[in-house]
């Protein structure tokens, strides 16, 4: 079996009294784009800090293409870029200097045609030998972009990557990602925007509390664990509350929402048909329909508000 | 060992302060001037001779021991500290960059500095008293092993500062003091007793002395006693950054 990309086993780090992980065990495919999603305090970027050097771990094991990242850090590292959560910048250099001892740290000559490759790709030709100083938020973040691929890198973190980056140049972003993985580099991000891993990964994990509650591809996590709805809105609210809808739609799990507007029914395998005859009955009467298809948001909401989340399925990609 | 990365840190880190020469060669250059013109010739007058040697240019060795060291210092406490505060130690947290990598880079950067301002000032009093050297190599090995030391205690300093407030208390309380009272403007030998006993106890007194009698050929204590203690808080100085660096004493969580 290849060694994976990246590798946790039961990977554990306690911050004096609060458990940050909780035994992750986590296996990356090289190549593939992975997502790590999870509300704030999850743990996603305590695992990134651990798998790229920065945190030690107190438990469990992490590799990197086979490299354990305490006891063999320096051929672990090797193979890392990471793009860190928060923006940080030398305000001694220049974008193209920086580039140039990033690429010097990871033991490879600096190249001018690599280094312009990079700022073009990241749009930051124009600044490039502007000092740090004088770049906007988004251009800094743009180059911690470039700074985590330019010695390219085997394995790249992008931890929030585009935070504070605006949709086009997000779009642009992606893009690059995508090109990234088919010239073979393993991409692992952690996001707080669900499109973006639901447009971008190849598999998504969820993590809640520092343990993971889901895993599987975007597609298989909706079809497992989304749920289509049927809305049906009312000609005037429905005051009685949702105790007093007719039996069959109550049977299967029909709510009102807050504004009372809307009656809202899982479809759950129930022909739309039936439903819609079911609504027919409603009064007020219904005015318009409408089929939600289930999202990435609402399983990440499932997943991390559930308390039996943990049960979860995995699946191998 | 990471050869380009060695290398490349290096350049960075001399880079950096040659991209403030204003503060970072000028300054030093200026305010030991001052001390030099100030004690030199207004000292000078009462004191006349010290060891058989003028006042003026018995001085010269503890003023550059005060750039050398200060330098030193500045450079790698500055450059950790920074790093830290603006969060790019990171890129230095996750290279591939060993503790051997990591030291010899930070060390030889500040080492360069020291040099390049305590040349300078070497060159300036070279104007008002002559550019003869006892004993060159004592001197250069001298600068190496105090500016090394130095440089190491500068950077555990800036490991260990969480804030601006920490990274000032060794250098104002700690070093300045006992270069001070390292006999750079006096002998030893001057003291009343017990001081004269006292001030043997302070290790930077054998560097100013183990330079002075580089610069001079004359000083108040063996330069193999110096070299011996010089030596000594450069290893001391030196596996303690080497254990903060491999250990990633509040550097790694």
């Amino acid at each position: 079996m290849p060694a994976a990309a990246v590798e946790t086993v039961n990977l554990a780090k306690t911050y004096s009294k609060v458990e940050a992980l909780r035994g992750l065990t986590l296996r990356i495919e090289p190549g593939e784009i992975f997502a790590l999603l999870g509300p704030n305090g999850a743990g996603k970027t305590t695992w990134i800090s651990i798998v790229c050097g920065l945190v030690r771990p107190t438990g469990g094991t992490a590799m990197v293409l086979g490299h354990d990242v305490v006891r063999d850090s320096l051929r672990a590292r090797q193979q890392v870029g990471l793009v860190p959560q928060e923006v940080n910048f030398d305000p001694f250099f220049t974008p193209r200097e920086v580039l140039r001892f990033q690429m010097g740290y990871y033991g490879v000559t600096p190249d001018d045609a690599r280094i312009d490759e990079v700022l073009a790709a990241l749009d930051l030709s124009a600044k490039a030998d502007t000092n740090t100083r004088a770049l906007s938020g988004g251009m800094k973040r743009r180059l911690l972009i470039a700074k985590a691929l330019v010695h390219r890198p085997r394995v790249a973190f992008l931890d929030e990557p585009t935070a504070g980056v605006d949709v086009a140049l997000r779009h642009d972003l992606w893009s690059y990602v995508r090109t990234l993985r088919a010239a073979g580099t393993t991409i692992v991000l952690t996001t707080h925007y669900l499109e973006e891993a639901e447009a971008l990964a190849d598999r998504v994990a969820v993590i809640d509390k520092g343990a993971l509650v889901g895993l599987d591809t975007p597609a298989a996590l909706v079809r497992q664990l989304g749920r289509k709805q049927v809305r049906f809105r009312l000609a005037s609210p429905w005051t009685a509350g949702a105790e007093a809808l007719p039996e069959p739609l109550r049977r299967r799990g029909a709510t009102v929402d807050a504004s009372g507007q809307m009656v809202i029914c899982p479809v759950d395998g129930t022909p739309i048909a039936e439903l819609l005859s079911l609504a027919g009955a409603l009064s007020p009467a219904v005015v318009d329909v409408e089929i939600v298809q289930p999202s990435l948001e609402d399983v990440f909401l499932q997943l991390t508000r559930r308390p039996d989340a943990a049960s979860f399925t995995r699946r191998s990609p | 060992m990471n050869g380009i990365g060695f290398r490349t840190l290096l350049a960075k880190e001399t880079r950096r302060f040659l991209k403030v020469p204003g503060q970072t060669l000028a300054q030093p250059v200026v305010t030991t001037t001052l001390y030099f013109l100030v004690f030199g010739y207004a000292l000078g007058g009462r004191v006349r001779e010290i060891d058989g040697v003028s006042y003026i240019r018995f001085i010269i060795p503890g003023l550059i021991l005060l750039t050398l060291t200060q330098n030193a210092f500045l450079n790698t406490s500055s450059s950790m500290f920074i790093a830290k505060l603006q969060g790019t130690i990171v890129d230095l947290l996750i290279a591939p960059l060993g503790v051997a990598d990591l030291l010899a880079a930070f060390l030889t950067a500040a080492v360069a500095r020291g040099f390049l301002t305590g040349g300078l000032v070497w060159l300036i009093s070279g104007l008002f008293c002559g550019f003869s050297v006892a004993h060159p190599l004592w001197v250069i090995v001298y600068m190496l092993l105090i500016a090394t030391a130095f440089a190491a205690i500068g950077l555990a300093v800036a490991i260990w500062s969480d804030k601006f407030e920490q990274l000032n208390v060794v250098p104002t309380f700690v070093l300045t003091p006992l270069t001070f009272l390292g006999g750079i403007f006096y002998s030893a030998r001057m003291l009343p007793h017990p001081w004269d006993t006292v001030t043997r106890l302070n290790p930077i007194l054998y560097m100013v002395e183990g330079l002075r009698f580089g610069f001079l050929g004359t000083a108040s204590s063996s330069p193999y006693l110096g070299l011996a203690i010089t030596g000594g808080v450069v290893a001391i100085a030196t596996v303690l950054t080497a254990w903060m660096l491999a250990t990633g004493y509040k550097l790694r969580s």
